[in-house]
């Protein structure tokens, strides 16, 4: 005996309600298993003890000095472009410096800093310009220029662009810990760039071009959370002493906010971040589509330690004419 | 005595070479065809190591894909951009005629991408002028275009209708206050910043082809930077664009030697910047200037 249609319709109804129900249960119960520790730590200006205040961090954050001890790291820091004197644009030299002494401090076995900025050629000329060639130079640490590496090619770990696979570069496979440095920004293509939209910096311009425009049309969204599903950095130590609101990631004015965020989950510190920014985590596209599944956006998921975010929130200036920009705001 | 900076620079390079004659970024590391064809650029222009140029233009031949292109690795056809430099390195070489003959057919045949223009649209230059691009399906940008006009203009193809589109991209995308960066002018209404090494790549290229006038912005941006220019890229390209208008300045060559010296402070240099900074070392003029004789 056969359906009738309506009963063929009814079936199909409800098949849809149960599979929604099923995934929004799931979803549920996925983000109840998130417990993701953020550090925030205030820092009046770039003279204060960074090396100490990211030390404390990796103690709050569950991070052993057996952890650190005998590992390689790789600082990302965030280099885009200079103007002398900004210290807006840039992760501050000095917040790098802080790192690089806090996981040498914890027996680190090497150190190393790269970066691969998205529009300049010239690794070497915006280290230079952006102070930081002078810390690495006096610290004696390494520097990748991650543009002119040699590639290698995985599987896109997140399907969410149209990148069937991420060409990285070959230093990556040398090192144990990653940690993304990003600078607190809005951005006028993804709302903001904190330690997910950071990772760009790691595709080699030989393979993508400068700029990286090719992750753009791939869907730039999408490709911010592959990057950071394929990559999984272990650590973000973001730069919030003196961010960039408005027409970021470079064109904006600087927002002093007076803080290091600092957690090992990236959506977790993106979406504390956007919070302490008086942005929405889930109206950017990309903390939403990494919910859940590569970490926790509800405040419920994520154990805040040191200061709170209500202490040190400093709503940035958000642009109605930037599409990307709109409605991000609480 | 300490050895000359252009001596330490040349065997740096020749240490460089690979068993086969291909050169990569670093020593030590596998070829690559960009830095390859740099280092037979930089050799070629001192004059030096005749057989090894011989030996990395055939590797470059061999890295050469059917239909003319060379691209970063066998594995990335798509991302095409140093088959300009190739046909550069191969420029009067008669063993790799063919070779160049296909690369330039391949870039005759390739552009960036172009559109049309929305009415309000966030950018502020005009899409639908079409230059070369970094690798497939993208759009045209500074220095993938600079590349290309010089390397088609060296191998003969300087009147092609091709070259006349990007000069017109190029005076386009001339930053209204001089000088250009990797492609755009203005978005979301701000005009951005100019950067040396681009706009030495692009002066390079439109030396001889549009008017002082034209560029005149861009010539004042470049002599203002130059003398603050520590790194090889941006040095290179900076004395080659203000070389091919005539505007050189005479300590050219001790600026690069104390870029050459850098190198204690930072790290080896990868091996297109070495070269570059080599190469420019030889001449007072733009970079098609190495194979004028």
């Amino acid at each position: 005996m056969g359906l009738t249609r309506r009963e063929f319709l009814t079936a199909c109804a409800g098949g849809l309600v149960l599979g929604a129900s099923s995934y929004l249960l799931w979803k549920e119960a996925r983000n109840r298993s998130w417990d993701e520790r953020i550090f925030i730590v205030k820092a009046p200006d770039y003279q204060a003890d960074l090396k100490t205040a990211i030390q404390d961090g990796l103690r709050h954050l569950g991070v052993s000095p057996a952890a650190i001890r005998g590992k390689r790291v790789l600082l990302k820091p965030n280099l885009v472009e200079t103007i002398p004197g900004a210290v807006h644009i840039n992760t501050h030299p000095l917040v790098v410096r802080g790192a690089v002494e806090a996981f040498l401090s914890l027996g680190a076995a090497r150190v190393v800093v790269a970066e691969g900025p998205g529009h300049v050629t010239d690794t070497l000329r915006v280290l230079d310009e952006a102070g930081l060639d002078e810390i690495l130079w006096e610290d004696r640490i390494p520097f990748i220029d991650l543009n002119r590496e040699n590639g290698y090619t995985v599987a896109n770990a997140g399907g969410c662009s149209r990148l069937p696979s991420l060409t990285l570069p070959v230093c990556l496979k040398e090192f144990d810990i990653i940690v993304s440095m990003p600078k607190m920004k809005t951005h006028h293509w993804a709302g903001v760039t904190l330690a997910m939209k950071n990772l760009f910096g790691l595709m080699p311009g030989s393979f993508y071009g400068w700029p990286k425009n090719y992750l753009h049309w791939a869907g730039i969204d999408g490709c911010i959370v592959d990057i950071t599903a394929t990559v999984r950095p272990q650590l973000a130590i973001v730069d919030g002493i003196v961010g960039m609101e408005g027409d970021g990631p470079i064109m904006g004015t600087p927002k002093p906010v007076g803080v290091l965020v600092m957690g090992r989950n990236l959506p977790a510190v993106d979406a504390t971040c956007a919070r302490i920014m008086g942005i929405d985590p889930y109206r950017v596209v990309s903390l939403a589509t990494a919910e859940g599944w590569l970490g926790p956006l509800r405040e419920a998921s994520i154990h805040q330690v040191g200061e709170t975010i209500a202490a040190v929130r400093t709503p940035f200036l958000l642009l109605d004419k930037v599409p990307a920009q709109r409605r991000l705001r609480t | 005595m300490t050895e000359p900076p252009m001596s330490q620079g040349l065997k740096q390079l020749r240490d460089r070479a690979l068993a086969d004659g291909g050169f990569g970024i670093q020593k030590g590391t596998n070829f690559r065809p960009d830095a390859t064809a740099w280092a037979i650029m930089a050799l070629q222009a001192m004059g030096a190591e005749a057989e090894l140029r011989e030996a990395a233009r055939q590797c470059l031949a061999a890295a050469q894909l059917r239909d003319g292109r060379v691209s970063i690795s066998p594995d990335h056809p798509e991302a095409f951009w140093p088959t300009s430099l190739a046909v550069l390195a191969w420029q009067g070489a008669p063993a790799c005629r063919e070779a160049q003959a296909r690369a330039i057919a391949f870039l005759l045949s390739t552009s960036g991408l172009s559109f049309k223009q929305e009415a309000e649209s966030i950018i502020g230059h005009n899409t639908e002028l079409k230059g070369w691009s970094w690798r497939s399906a993208t759009a045209s940008w500074a220095e993938p275009t600079a590349m290309a006009m010089m390397a088609l203009e060296i191998a003969g193809n300087g009147g092609n209708p091709r070259l006349a589109e990007a000069q017109l991209l190029f005076l386009d995308r001339q930053i209204p206050g001089g000088g250009w960066n990797y492609g755009n002018t203005t978005v979301f209404g701000q005009v951005l910043r100019p950067m040396p090494e681009s706009t030495g790549m692009v002066l390079s290229a439109l030396g001889g082809r549009v008017s002082r006038e034209t560029v005149q912005p861009s010539l004042a941006y470049l002599e203002g930077s130059v003398t603050h220019l520590k790194t090889p890229w941006s040095l290179g390209w900076a004395l080659l664009g203000l070389g091919a208008w005539g505007e050189r300045p005479a300590s050219a060559q001790a600026m690069i030697e104390a870029c050459l010296a850098r190198q204690e402070r930072i790290s080896s240099y990868d091996t297109s910047s070495l070269a570059l900074l080599l190469a420019a070392f030889q001449t007072t003029g733009g970079l098609t200037s190495l194979w004028q004789t």
